[in-house]
């Protein structure tokens, strides 16, 4: 059933991000242009045209980079809570399966935008030279990173790509929760589920606080600090950083999860 | 064993009562008629049958089940509003049903929409309001579900379309399966119905067959519900 619920979200979804990610890409072939022609001829209109196409670059890259993001909410808020949620929510589907069929979605999309931004980008930049260096030059950033600082630097990109990815699904899980608590309100729904979101933003940066102090003057740090026979090299701490990272985003995500999925099978409220 | 079953149900908006410790049961193969005044916990009643809320006190029983996933494959519900997604064309809308309903029967969804004239690539939103209703209604009539449980499907809509849409209700439920109709629109809905409910301030007032009605009191449905509900 989730497979049903996804192939569904993906269609709905899909009509708005692939046209965007197309006109990303032509944008980026007329930056690409007029980086390498209009701007350096003598013609004002040719010049006014290069400008015109550069700027259209940069507002496609805005404009998926946004709408990825407003389509997640919008896609929970209207299909789930809206009135095509009196459809779904008596499909034979859990509010499990509900849920994460939309957070997914949500994070392919954020995936399959950063890597449409990176294309547009090497779009537009595209001149076998210039690559050959681009790429030349990470594999020595990778190199330096390992020689210098005893770093994994390819399994460090890999821990801070999964970071970034478990942060953006819980980020989702963020707003999922806001707008189901704010939605079980008979009034001010919306208002709700904005003010909800701070809510929650207060109590996590609170809560972030809170847990800093207190592992700043616990029993366990001092004897951490005792500790002398067990070093960590800096590439094992630096990889259990990331990893520590990882863990508390998703736990941050899961009271989220656990949020969005209570207010949605027992305080569901719909109009 | 009954397809709907509620024990002591009850309902609270905050302090407010919608429903009030309704106990009733709908055996196979009636067609029931939910009525009641405006705001008297008729829809509150099917969105508790359907998992959409959640009882206050009580319990509702479903096919079996509690309202949930098990119960959503035996039941066709058509929402009081058009929810079916407005962004879809005629064709996915059916894919969409196909897809999450084992006993969809789509051969007999096309052939009520060719009836209509509405085209496979026809989008929901460029059609009219009475249009989407009678596609939302043909997609929830095109099941061979066990229950049928319809919110207000005549109400707001002209003589003609309620004809049709009645003759739509008739002509596709699964014999087998009850029907459950919440309207206050008695007159257009009486010739159909085999049993009545009648619901009042969130209690039940009346269950009832409607020939009981009509030989018991001498009077017809619309006419009782006249005399109890007289303001």
């Amino acid at each position: 059933m989730l497979i049903k619920l996804m192939k569904h979200e993906f269609r709905a979804t899909g009509r708005v991000m692939g046209p965007l990610y197309l006109v990303l890409l032509v944008t980026a072939i007329g930056a690409n242009l007029s980086t390498r022609g209009l701007l350096e001829t003598n013609s004002s209109f040719l010049n006014m045209l290069g400008g015109l196409l550069v700027v259209a670059f940069v507002f496609a890259i805005m404009g998926v980079c946004l709408m990825s993001l407003v389509l997640m909410v919008q896609r929970f808020y209207k299909n789930l809570l809206g009135d095509e949620g009196y459809v779904m929510f008596t499909l034979p589907a859990s509010v499990h399966q509900q849920v994460w069929s939309k957070l997914i979605v949500s994070a392919v999309w954020f995936a399959a935008t950063l890597l449409a931004v990176c294309a547009a980008g090497t779009i537009m930049v595209y001149e076998v030279g210039f690559m050959k260096a681009f790429f030349h030059g990470l594999g020595e950033v990778f190199r330096q990173l390992t020689a210098y600082y005893a770093l994994n630097g390819t399994a460090l990109v890999l821990e801070f790509l999964l970071l970034c990815f478990v942060t953006c699904c819980a980020m989702c899980l963020q707003f999922y929760a806001a707008m189901a608590v704010g939605h079980s309100f008979p009034n001010h729904k919306g208002l709700m589920s904005v003010v909800f979101f701070f809510v929650f933003q207060f109590a996590v940066q609170l809560m972030g606080s809170l847990l800093i102090v207190f592992l700043d003057e616990s029993p366990f740090h001092r004897w951490l600090l005792q500790l002398t026979d067990w070093q960590l090299s800096g590439m094992a701490a630096t990889h259990l950083l990331m990893i520590v990272l990882i863990f508390g985003v998703v736990l941050y995500g899961a009271i989220f999860y656990v949020v969005t999925t209570f207010f949605l099978k027992r305080h569901l409220n719909l109009e | 064993m009954s397809v709907l079953e509620c024990n002591n149900l009850t309902k609270h908006y905050g302090s407010a009562p919608a429903l009030n410790h309704v106990s009733f049961t709908v055996e196979p193969g009636r067609i029931v008629g939910l009525l009641g005044p405006n705001g008297s916990g008729k829809t509150t009643l099917l969105k508790l049958a359907n998992g959409l809320l959640t009882p206050s006190e009580g319990e509702i029983v479903v096919c079996g089940a509690a309202p949930g996933r098990e119960s959503h494959a035996q039941v066709s519900y058509l929402p009081e509003r058009t929810a079916i997604p407005t962004w879809m064309s005629t064709r996915q809308l059916l894919d969409f049903y196909g897809d999450f309903y084992a006993d969809f029967r789509r051969e007999a969804a096309e052939e009520m929409l060719r009836h209509l004239n509405i085209q496979p690539k026809q989008r929901i939103k460029q059609m009219s309001k009475g249009t989407r209703e009678k596609v939302q209604l043909i997609m929830v009539m095109s099941r061979a579900a066990k229950l049928y449980l319809l919110d207000e499907p005549i109400g707001g809509v002209d003589p003609a379309t309620r004809d049709y849409i009645l003759s739509t209700i008739i002509g596709n439920y699964n014999p087998e399966a009850s029907v459950m109709i919440s309207t206050h629109l008695i007159a257009d809905v009486e010739k159909v119905l085999d049993d009545v409910i009648f619901i009042n301030q969130g209690q039940l007032v009346l269950q009832s067959s409607v020939d009981e009605i009509r030989e018991e009191k001498g009077m017809s449905v619309d006419a009782l519900f006249r005399e109890v509900f007289k303001c």
